[in-house]
C-alpha cells in the first residue's frame, strides 16, 4: 500500500550520530530520538489511507499514478510530505506519564475501552510510559482504542484486533509468565516462543518501516522495549553471523551490549555472554587454552556451582542412589568415575554403603582426571582424602587414579583389579562388581568422531553391573549455527534464572542478601562458569568445541546402539531428589521429573538435566560399531 | 517433720534423660541452659540420636549406624547441621506436587539425606581447611524477612 513500505536491504550500516541502527540495517534513516515521532506519524498517515475508501479514492488513486516520490529513506521528511499532502491536520498528542507498575506477574489487563494502558512492567526495567490518544475528530466512533498486550513491556493500540491475534498474544503472555522469573524482561517471550514471537518483534520494526499488516495498524508507545529489542538484536546478530555477514554482525553485537546494560538481574548476565560469544565468533578470538590453569580454575568453578544450586548434587544423588541399589547384596565392588574431579559424589555413596544392612562391601574406585603441568597431584590427593574418610567409617578402600586427556584414551585392562598380595588372581574371591559413572563428560567426546564409540567400548568390555550418565538436556549440537545458538539462549536463560530464583542469597519475600559474601561468590563464580560454556557452545567449531550437549532422547539411541539397555531409576532416586529440592530456598521453581526411568531436573518445566542408568544389553556380543 | 514427696528431678538422672529425649532440638537447646546436670545429659550423643531417629520406621540404624555417625562427628552435630535445617525447611513449604510422603517416610529420607550431606561436609573439612566447607550453606542461609 505504502510506496516503499516494504523494508529494503540496501546493505550498508549509517553510522551518523544518533541515527537508529536497526533501521539503518534495512536501509532507513531514522534518529533515534525521532523514532516515536515517525512512528506517529505513520499511524496517522496509515489511518488516512486505510479508512473510508470512497472518501480518499481520489487520493488514492492519485498516489499509485503519481511517479513523483520522495526519498523515502529519510522516513521522518517523507511522512511529513506525505501527510502535507494529505492535508489533514495532526491530531493533537498529549502525552501524560503514567507511573510503572512494579508487578511480578504478567497478568493482562481486560481491554479498556479508554486508552489508560496498566503497563505490563518487571521491577528493575524503570520507565514512564508514554500514552497517545488519538481523538481523531470526526472518527472517533470508528476507532475503538483497544489495549492489545503484544509482548510484555510492550504496550501496542491498535483497532479492531483480529480475535486469534489476541489469543496468540495472549497465549505468548502466558509462555513468558510461566517461564520467566521476576526480574527478567521479556526474555521469556523472545526466546520460549521463538517461533511465534519473531512475527512480532518483526512486525515492531516494520512497524516503523512503515508496513504494518492487515487491519492492524499498531504503534509501538511505550518506551522500554529494550528488553524485546535485545533479544531480537541477538537473533539477528546471530542470523548475520550465519549468513557470514561479520559486519552487520558487529555493529549488531556492539547494539546488544548497549541495550543489556539497560536489563537486570540474569537478562543482563545472559546477553553479556552470549554477547562476548558471539564477539569471539565475529572476530575470530580464540584463546590459547592454558591446560594447566584452566582444570584448576575449573574445578574451582565446578565447586561453587556445586554450592550454589542443586544441579550437581542432584546429580550425585540420584547416580549413588542408582549405583547403591545395582550393588545390594555385593561383597567387592569397584566405581570407575570418569568425572572425579573433587571426588565430590564419592562420601555419600560411601556413607550408605557403610551404613547399609550387613555392613559394607570393600569398595574400590578409580578416577579419571585431566593432566596438570603444575605439580599438584588433584587426582591423588582427592583419592587421598576419600581414603582418609574411609577409614574414619571403616570402610575398606582402595583408590587408583588415572590422569588421561581424553576418556578415549583408557583402555579396559587399565581396570583390572591389582593382584597384590593375593597370590591368586581373585579366583576365591568374591568377583568384583564394576559401576561406571560418567557427569557432564560424555558430551565432550562428540567433538571427535569415534571418540564416544571407542569409551563406550571400553565401558562395556569392564562389563559393568550398571553405568550411570549425567548430561545437559538440551540439543546443542546439531544443526546450523543459528538453532544451536536459539537453543542455547533458551537453555542458558533458564539456567541464568534459575541460579537468580533459586539463588542463595535470598528467600522468596526478602530482597536484601543476608550473609551474602560467600553467596553471592558463588553466584557469581557459577555465573562465570555456565559463561564460559557459552563461550565454547557458540564461538567454537570442530575439535574446539567441546560442550556438545545432547537431548535425553539422542543420547539414549546412542547407548542403545552401543549396546546398552535402560535400567529405570526407582522410585527411592525420585523421592530422594524431590526432597533435596524442596531443602533449597526458593525450591519451588526446581521441578523434578521422570521420563521412562530417568529423572530429569528442570526450572519451571525446562528440564535442564538428565540422569539416565544403563546396563550391557543381553544378547550383545556382537554388536557393530556405528560411527556417527 | 520432713515433707514427704520432696521430688527434685535432678535426682533422678534416668527420669530426666527419658523426658528431654522427648524434647525437639529447640527445646533440647534451651534445655541445656538450666544448670549444669541438665546441660551434661543435654550433651549426651544419645539424646541427640533419639532425636535424630524420631519417627523413622525401626527406630534408626543399630549399633553399626551409630558407629558411622559418631565417626562422622556424633549425632548432635549431625542434627545440628543437618537434621535440624532439613527439618525446618520441609516444615516451612508444602509438600511438592505429585508426592506427599508420610511421616515415616519424610523421617526417613531426612535422615538418609541428611545422613550423605553430613559425609560431604566430614570429607570437605578432611585434608586441611584450605578453603572453608561450604557444602551446607544452602541449608544454613534460612532468611523468611515477611
Amino acid at each position: 500500500m505504502m510506496s516503499g513500505g516494504k523494508g529494503k536491504m540496501m546493505g550498508m550500516e549509517d553510522e551518523d550520530g544518533g541515527v537508529d541502527e536497526l533501521l539503518a540495517a534495512l536501509g532507513y534513516k531514522v534518529r533515534a530520538s525521532d523514532m516515536a515521532d515517525v512512528a506517529q506519524k505513520l499511524e496517522q498517515l496509515e489511518m488516512a489511507m486505510t479508512s473510508s475508501a470512497a472518501q480518499d479514492d481520489a487520493f488514492l488513486s492519485h498516489l499509485a499514478s503519481d511517479t513523483v516520490h520522495y526519498n523515502p529513506s529519510d522516513l521522518s521528511t517523507w511522512l511529513e510530505s506525505m501527510l502535507s499532502e494529505l492535508n489533514t491536520p495532526p491530531p493533537p498528542l498529549p502525552s501524560a506519564p503514567i507511573p510503572n507498575h512494579r508487578s511480578n506477574q504478567f497478568e493482562l489487563p481486560p481491554p479498556p475501552a479508554a486508552a489508560i494502558p496498566a503497563p505490563i512492567l518487571d521491577p528493575g526495567e524503570c520507565s514512564t510510559v508514554t500514552t497517545v490518544d488519538f481523538p481523531t475528530p470526526g472518527r472517533q466512533s470508528e476507532y475503538d482504542l483497544k489495549l492489545i498486550p503484544a509482548v510484555p513491556g510492550r504496550v501496542v493500540y491498535g483497532s479492531e484486533p483480529p480475535a486469534e491475534e489476541n489469543a496468540r498474544d495472549r497465549k505468548r503472555m502466558r509462555t513468558s509468565s510461566s517461564s520467566s522469573s521476576t526480574s527478567r524482561g521479556g526474555i521469556g517471550v523472545g526466546v520460549g516462543g521463538m517461533g511465534s514471537a519473531m512475527p512480532a518483534a518483526t512486525e515492531a520494526s516494520s512497524v516503523a518501516a512503515g508496513a504494518a499488516t492487515g487491519a492492524l495498524p499498531v504503534v509501538v508507545v511505550d518506551s522500554q522495549e529494550a528488553g524485546i529489542r535485545l533479544v531480537h538484536t541477538l537473533m539477528h546478530c546471530a542470523e548475520a553471523v550465519q549468513q557470514e555477514n561479520l559486519k552487520a554482525a558487529g555493529v549488531l553485537v556492539k547494539q546488544i551490549t548497549m541495550l543489556a546494560a539497560s536489563q537486570g538481574g540474569a537478562m543482563r548476565k545472559v546477553a553479556g555472554y552470549f554477547a562476548e560469544a558471539l564477539a569471539r565468533r565475529i572476530y575470530r578470538v580464540h584463546p590459547q587454552q592454558d591446560c594447566s590453569l584452566d582444570s584448576a580454575f575449573s574445578d574451582i568453578l565446578e565447586m561453587h556451582f556445586y554450592e550454589s544450586c542443586p544441579y550437581l548434587k542432584f546429580a550425585h544423588f540420584t547416580a549413588n542412589q542408582a549405583i547403591l541399589e545395582a550393588f545390594a547384596g555385593c561383597r567387592r565392588v569397584h566405581v570407575i568415575d570418569f568425572s572425579m574431579k573433587q571426588g565430590m559424589q564419592w562420601p555419600a555413596l560411601m556413607q550408605a554403603l557403610a551404613l547399609r544392612p550387613g555392613g559394607p562391601p570393600s569398595l574400590r574406585l578409580t578416577g579419571i582426571g585431566p593432566p596438570q603441568t603444575d605439580n599438584t597431584d588433584a587426582l591423588q590427593q582427592v583419592g587421598w582424602k576419600l581414603a582418609q574418610l574411609a577409614d574414619t567409617i571403616h570402610v575398606d578402600f582402595q583408590y587408583r587414579g588415572y590422569v588421561a586427556n581424553s576418556l578415549a584414551d583408557l583402555e579396559p585392562c587399565m581396570f583390572e583389579a591389582e593382584a597384590s598380595g593375593n597370590g591368586n588372581a581373585g579366583a576365591d574371591e568374591d568377583p568384583e562388581v564394576v559401576a561406571v559413572n560418567s557427569v557432564f563428560e560424555l558430551h565432550r567426546l562428540l567433538a571427535r568422531p569415534g571418540a564416544l564409540e571407542k569409551v563406550l567400548g571400553t565401558v562395556r568390555a569392564v562389563r559393568p553391573r550398571i553405568v550411570t550418565v549425567v548430561e545437559q538436556e538440551a540439543n546443542h549440537n546439531a544443526g546450523s549455527f543459528l538453532e544451536r545458538f536459539t537453543e542455547a539462549l533458551h537453555y542458558y536463560s533458564t539456567m541464568f534464572d534459575s541460579l537468580e530464583g533459586g539463588g542463595t542469597a535470598a528467600a522468596a519475600a526478602a530482597e536484601a542478601a543476608v550473609g551474602a559474601s560467600v553467596g553471592q561468590q558463588d553466584l557469581v563464580m557459577s555465573e562465570v562458569y555456565l559463561g564460559r560454556q557459552i563461550c565454547n557452545v557458540v564461538p567454537c567449531e570442530g575439535t574446539e568445541r567441546t560442550e556438545r550437549h545432547e537431548t535425553l532422547g539422542q543420547w539414549r539411541g546412542r547407548m542403545t546402539r552401543a549396546g546398552f539397555e535402560p535400567v529405570h531409576l526407582g522410585s527411592n532416586a525420585f523421592k530422594q531428589a524431590s526432597m533435596l529440592l524442596a531443602l533449597f530456598a526458593g525450591g519451588d521453581g526446581y521441578c523434578v521429573e521422570e521420563k521412562e526411568g530417568c529423572l530429569t531436573l528442570g526450572w519451571h518445566t525446562r528440564p535442564l538435566i538428565a540422569t539416565s542408568a544403563w546396563r550391557v544389553a543381553a544378547a550383545s556380543d556382537a554388536l557393530p560399531a556405528v560411527a556417527r | 517433720m520432713k515433707r514427704r514427696n520432696t521430688f527434685s528431678i535432678n535426682d533422678n538422672v534416668d527420669l530426666l534423660v527419658e523426658i528431654l529425649g522427648r524434647l525437639d532440638g529447640r527445646s533440647l537447646g534451651v534445655a541445656a541452659c538450666v544448670c549444669k546436670l541438665w546441660s551434661s545429659v543435654c550433651r549426651r550423643d544419645s539424646v541427640w540420636e533419639a532425636l535424630c531417629n524420631r519417627h523413622v520406621a525401626g527406630g534408626g540404624g543399630g549399633p553399626g549406624t551409630r558407629s558411622v555417625v559418631a565417626a562422622l562427628g556424633g549425632y548432635r552435630r549431625l542434627y545440628r547441621l543437618c537434621v535440624g535445617p532439613v527439618l525446618d525447611r520441609l516444615a516451612g513449604g508444602p509438600g511438592r506436587a505429585g508426592w506427599a510422603p508420610t511421616r515415616e517416610e519424610a523421617a526417613h529420607l531426612s535422615l538418609s539425606l541428611s545422613l550423605s550431606l553430613f559425609s560431604i561436609d566430614c570429607y570437605e573439612r578432611l585434608g586441611g581447611s584450605r578453603q572453608r566447607p561450604a557444602s551446607l550453606l544452602f541449608l544454613c542461609k534460612s532468611v523468611n524477612v515477611s
